[in-house]
């Protein structure tokens, strides 16, 4: 065991190591800390980062990113709410919908079908059309927050139903059905990613595309189906934040895609791709979310908290940076530069 | 030409250079005289942009010096390189493609006013001239990307040549240059010459390197095999320093084949710009070599079976059916599988497990429903590959780039084999292993060959392939122009190796 | 030798399309409203959107090295917050200072210039990916600014300190015989595009962005120091989102906490509109004046003609979309181009490449 490899194994657990200082920091700082109903909100809140982070998750190890989950999130969240609500005059900003009262058993599917579909256009962008991946993520996302502020002319609308609620705002006896559900979802991503051919799919193509392709794997199909499932999982993360709130807003996530990357980097998910762990992630989203909550708790200032919230993003990348320099190289091609002094193209 | 005191420009000496997995140089001392043009020749992998890369400062050794005027360096960076007057014309362009050739020309260094605006009256004049005094002429106002290559090419020598550069390095200059303006560059490159600048000339067109080169280093799997006057040498000579003077070590175990049952037929191949009218075929438990230099059509024949690559016109049989896989994964799927050149970049996921790496193609057959890997059966494959091709691994859970490369290697024939295909396709499988390795590998193929596998290697390792195949078949410029049957007399490597260098071409019937 | 040909035409459209956008925008609006093609309004257009205008100077400068800086509006904010809070009475929101204006805006400046600086350092020094590390900014600024303002806006600054943004530099008498005032910011605006086409074309400084943006690599082994021209570039951003902050507390004698927010699209979109490609190395100041231009037409246009906010969004939107689309075309193509030629009229005997 080198002296790299233990300082690897190190910054892979740091982590966790990080997550129970934090804890601990908050435990004496702040009264009311660690009691049940502080710890569920901490729950909450990380159950719907939770599962737009598994999407991101995903789309990073495949070596991309998807800029566009939160506005995914803002349009699924207004169009639910548009198509459930009865109508009402519009009066200070507030709005009813648009007066159809369709059944949340229609609109549930209907929500997921789209926010699918939304993530497979992603994806058939990328990799047929060959364009990149921050530029049509980002204006999806830039086409989608406006769709939405379209149809919700800018107001709330309150009052979803409560078959709709159920996931996101029901609770199973004390617990919330949203933690117990992101849980579940975790659990199975994790085993998705460790013990099926997708997984090993998604490793290997995130690690080296052309070794992939050249080991019959299809990058492609590949990262089609991983911008796939993080519009699927935004959708998810639609319903259940919209059930929990019950009122769509139109501003609905916005900073929560660099939340998602933040965690997901926290987590020891590379962002060039083809590293990581879901479980890391996880430990991502409870950091981020431990955080937000007893900043809170600690009245500071909101605003104060996105800007730690960025500085936490900037020690990650930090960190994460630095932890390239100690992989193993592989070869050659851990050399690939842009312009033709590269050696890769120095070699023949 | 009289005999004057050759003053030594570049010297490097003693250098080794290793990366994880391969000896890239050994012990290499290589010398450039003040004025000489010095063809630097070798397969892919020999070396060669090791020890280029290492000349710019783009790399480190991890022992040996380089002397170069004088100014001893051990550990050189790219700007010092720079300095000491090393140049270096890549293959693919390196330059800045949205601006203009002026721009280019005189890039960071534009002429000015004198409150310090740019002239731009005057960096026209000034980039024009400068192309002037070379005889080139370009029209300098355009955007670079808008160049043909030729002309690109041409404009990167010049720049070299602006840069006061007493060693420039072509790295295959005349790749897409038509005749003519291959005399051209050879024009100002010899014009140069008088003037005391040296040349690296890095190329797989042998008639070239004898055309303008005065010396000639030959490296091979990270040796120096030797530097030598080209007026001393002849293509047949060259080629044998290049190709192989290894004692051939390994003798397959050649059973005649019972009947010759063709596991692959190729018919009337054409691939504009590569190669054309390939046919051949290989039988079961055959082992059939493609033998060529760069530029003979064998490499991208070899990707073109596997779907790396189009195929281009005419058709392929696999075990009687129409070979359509326009991709790997089909490929694999109609039973033809490809050890890659370069297993870095197309052979492994570097970070990786062993076990994950074998077993990529075959996941297919080892999930149940939903996709599940059945943990066991993938195991026991595993093991059964690193024990049958004596994979030296503390586990199979180790990642593959903390292998050695011959061990990486057979992690790469473990993943072909256990897909079982019918015909397998191996691109320079020996390429940067050592000796004990390459036994081993042979020693697979030739199992492979028993259980009935079609196997076509592309390789120009002569000796090592009279050693193991059936049959080798060279291809020159893009046609397969002889046939050898191993075991008769006119398959010797003197034979083999002129044929493959072009002379005593005759058409296969 | 220049050829005619189809794709040669196709670029030059692209390159100069922007002006046709213009002046089509221009003829629309003119032809659909009757208050559009007056004097004042198309002097009040400029004047909306100077702010918006020095910001994509910034954004110009770090796209043509191919890098980006998201953080531009939130330094705007901030800048414009700290001088809001240094000269409004504590009545009115401020800090009771009442610092002489001068002192303000060279406080602004300079604080746009060190925010530049930790951009440059981060991206350059410790080479972080660049559109990460500004985004960061961008969000730990807009805390910022909310953390040092109580949560409302400081307003009413001295009548010196606004003028830039807000003052008018003379009048002109119209046809109609009413005065004109000719807004500073309008004048300052041209001025400062000027002095960036003027940079960016005849300083060599400017040529080495370009160099480095089209090719890095290149551009260092022809000498240039890439990483200082980065940081000066990241510098300048900041520099200018600081007058852009100094712009629009002027024009609004006030500054807030959402002062700047949400500009960072328009301000992109112009720019690529405009011809700065986002791969660096391509488009000039010209094109980009025309790019806020169009942005200024397009916005007061729809203002105008009582378009809702929101469909103006999402056009806004698209025209992004668009924009990044365009440019992401013309560079494959160009890219593209030189390889054909080489791949043209190749017989065998032109060998194949190892990759």
């Amino acid at each position: 065991m080198s002296a790299s490899r233990v300082f690897q194994f190190v910054l892979d657990r740091l982590i966790w190591f990080i997550l129970l200082l934090v804890i601990l920091f908050f435990t004496f700082r702040v009264g009311g800390f660690l009691s049940g109903p502080n710890l569920i909100n901490i729950l909450l809140h990380a159950s719907v980062l939770g599962m737009l982070t598994i999407g991101q998750t995903i789309c990073l190890l495949s070596g991309n990113f998807d800029l566009s989950a939160e506005g995914n999130l803002s349009l699924l969240t207004v169009l639910a709410t548009w198509l459930m609500l009865p109508y009402r005059e519009m009066t200070l900003a507030q709005a009813g919908g648009i007066g159809w009262e369709v059944h949340p058993f229609i609109v549930i599917p209907i929500m997921l079908v789209l926010g699918t579909f939304i993530g497979y256009i992603n994806g058939f962008l990328i990799t047929r059309l060959k364009m990149n991946n921050f530029i049509v993520t980002l204006a999806m996302q830039l086409v989608l927050r406006g769709i939405a502020f379209v149809i919700s002319l800018g107001a709330i609308m309150p009052g979803t139903p409560r078959a709709f609620n159920w996931l996101g705002g029901g609770r199973i006896g004390p617990i919330p059905v949203s933690v117990i559900f992101t849980l579940l979802v975790f659990i199975l991503f994790a085993y998705i990613l460790r013990n099926t051919r997708f997984g090993r799919e998604l490793y290997a193509v995130g690690g080296n595309r052309e070794a992939a392709r050249a080991s019959g794997f299809n990058p492609e199909r590949l990262i089609t189906m991983a911008y796939t499932i993080g519009g699927f999982m935004a959708a998810i993360a639609s319903w259940m934040l919209l059930g929990r709130l019950e009122v769509s807003v139109p501003n609905l996530g916005v900073g929560m895609t660099l939340e998602t990357v933040a965690a997901s980097v926290i987590g020891g998910v590379a962002l060039a791709g083809g590293a990581g762990t879901i479980w890391g992630a996880f430990s991502g989203v409870l950091l981020l979310s431990i955080i937000d909550n007893g900043l809170n708790l600690m009245a500071v200032d909101p605003f104060w908290v996105n800007g730690i919230r960025g500085l936490i993003i900037l020690i990650a990348l930090l960190i994460e940076a630095q932890k390239v320099r100690f992989r193993p190289q592989v070869g050659r091609a851990a050399a690939r530069t842009e312009a033709g002094v590269s050696y890769q193209a120095v070699q023949k | 030409m009289e005999a004057e005191a050759k003053k030594i420009l570049l010297e490097m000496k003693a250098i080794h250079k290793a990366f994880p997995g391969v000896q890239a140089l050994s012990d290499v001392d290589f010398t450039v005289w003040e004025g000489e043009i010095h063809g630097l020749v070798g397969k892919n992998g020999a070396g060669k942009s090791t020890l280029m890369a290492i000349l710019m400062g783009l790399q480190g050794v991890d022992s040996g010096t380089i002397t170069i005027d004088g100014t001893r360096f051990s550990e050189m960076t790219p700007s010092e390189a720079l300095a000491a007057g090393v140049a270096y014309v890549p293959q693919r362009i390196n330059m800045m493609s949205a601006l203009t050739v002026a721009e280019n020309i005189l890039a960071g260094d534009l002429p000015v006013n004198r409150m310090g605006f740019v002239n731009w009256r005057e960096v026209y004049r000034e980039a024009e001239e400068r192309l002037d005094k070379l005889g080139l002429k370009l029209d300098v106002r355009q955007k670079v990307e808008g160049l043909g290559v030729a002309e690109q090419a041409m404009l990167a020598i010049a720049k070299a040549l602006f840069s006061n550069a007493k060693l420039i390095i072509l790295d295959e200059p005349t790749a897409a240059l038509p005749r003519p303006e291959i005399d051209r560059l050879f024009g100002f490159v010899r014009s140069l010459k008088d003037r005391g600048v040296a040349f690296i000339y890095i190329s797989h067109h042998l008639e070239e390197v004898f055309e303008i080169c005065d010396r000639v280093t030959v490296l091979r799997n990270g040796y120096l095999v030797e530097t030598r006057e080209v007026k001393e040498l002849d293509t047949a000579g060259l080629i044998r320093l290049m190709v192989g003077e290894d004692v051939k070590e390994f003798e397959r175990e050649r059973a005649p084949l019972a009947q010759e049952e063709p596991v692959m037929v190729v018919k009337g191949l054409t691939r504009r710009g590569h190669y054309e009218g390939i046919d051949f075929t290989v039988c079961r438990g055959e082992v059939v070599a493609l033998s060529g230099l760069e530029g003979s059509g064998a490499s991208a024949l070899g990707k073109g079976l596997y779907g790396l690559e189009r195929r281009g016109q005419g058709q392929v049989l696999v075990n009687g059916e129409v070979l359509t896989a326009r991709s790997p994964e089909e490929a694999l799927k109609q039973g033809v599988a490809y050890l890659p050149q370069d297993r870095y970049l197309y052979g492994l996921v570097g970070a990786r497990p062993v076990r994950e790496n074998i077993t990529y193609p075959i996941l297919g057959r080892l999930v149940r429903a939903l996709g599940l890997i059945q943990a066991e059966r993938e195991r026991a494959i595993v093991e059964r590959y690193i024990r049958e091709l004596g994979i030296i691994t503390p586990s199979p859970e180790q990642a593959v780039n903390l292998l050695s490369g011959g061990n990486q290697q057979k992690v790469v024939f473990a993943k072909l084999a256990a897909t079982q295909p019918a015909v397998l396709v191996l691109h320079e499988p020996t390429q940067g292993i050592d000796v004990h390795a390459k036994l081993d590998i042979y020693r697979i193929v030739s199992e492979l060959s028993a259980q009935g596998v079609a196997i076509l290697i592309v390789s120009s390792e002569v000796r090592e392939l009279l050693g193991v195949c059936d049959r080798i078949l060279v291809m020159y410029n893009g046609t397969i122009t002889r046939e050898f049957r191993v075991g008769e007399p006119e398959a010797n490597p003197a034979e083999i190796l002129l044929a493959i260098e072009g002379g005593n071409n005759h058409v296969r019937q | 030798m220049r050829r005619i040909n189809l794709g040669g035409f196709f670029l030059f459209l692209v390159d100069n399309l922007i002006w046709v956008l213009v002046i089509i925008a221009l003829v629309t609006f003119s032809a659909l409203s009757k208050s559009f093609f007056t004097p004042f309004n198309l002097v009040n257009i400029l004047y909306r959107v100077a702010a918006l205008g020095l910001l994509v100077i910034g954004q110009a400068f770090t796209l043509i090295t191919a890098n980006f800086d998201l953080s531009s509006e939130s330094t705007m904010g901030l800048t414009a917050m700290v001088a809001a809070l240094m000269l409004a009475s504590t009545k009115n929101g401020g800090l009771g200072w009442e610092t002489h204006p001068l002192l303000a805006i060279l406080v602004m400046l300079l604080v746009g210039v060190a925010i530049g600086w930790v951009n440059g350092t981060l991206i350059t020094k410790f080479k972080m990916n660049n559109f990460i590390v500004t985004v960061a900014m961008l969000m730990i600024l807009r805390g910022a600014i909310y953390a040092i303002s109580p949560g409302k806006s400081a307003s009413f600054l001295p009548a010196s300190f606004d003028w830039l943004g807000g003052g008018s530099l003379f009048k002109v008498m119209q046809p109609n015989g009413k005065p004109l005032a000719i807004p500073t910011s309008a004048v300052f605006l041209i001025v400062a595009f000027l002095v960036a086409f003027i940079v960016t074309r005849y300083r060599r400084f400017g040529r080495d962005m370009y160099a480095i943006g089209s090719n890095r690599a290149a551009a260092e082994s022809a000498g240039i120091n890439s990483a200082k021209v980065i940081m000066l570039v990241y510098m300048i951003s900041g520099f200018c989102a600081a007058l852009a902050g100094l712009l629009e507390a002027g024009r609004m004698d006030s500054a807030t906490p959402r002062t700047g927010a949400g500009l960072i699209f328009p301000v992109t979109a112009a720019a690529v509109v405009g011809g700065i490609s986002l791969f660096g190395g391509r488009g000039n100041m010209i094109g980009a004046f025309g790019g806020v231009l169009l942005w200024a037409i397009l916005d007061t246009g729809l203002n105008i003609m009582k378009v809702s906010p929101f469909w103006i969004e999402v056009g806004r939107g698209a025209l992004l979309l668009f924009a990044m689309l365009l440019d992401a075309l013309k560079v494959e193509y160009l890219r593209r181009v030189s390889v054909q030629k080489a791949l043209a009229g190749n017989p065998i005997g032109l060998k194949d490449q190892a990759y």
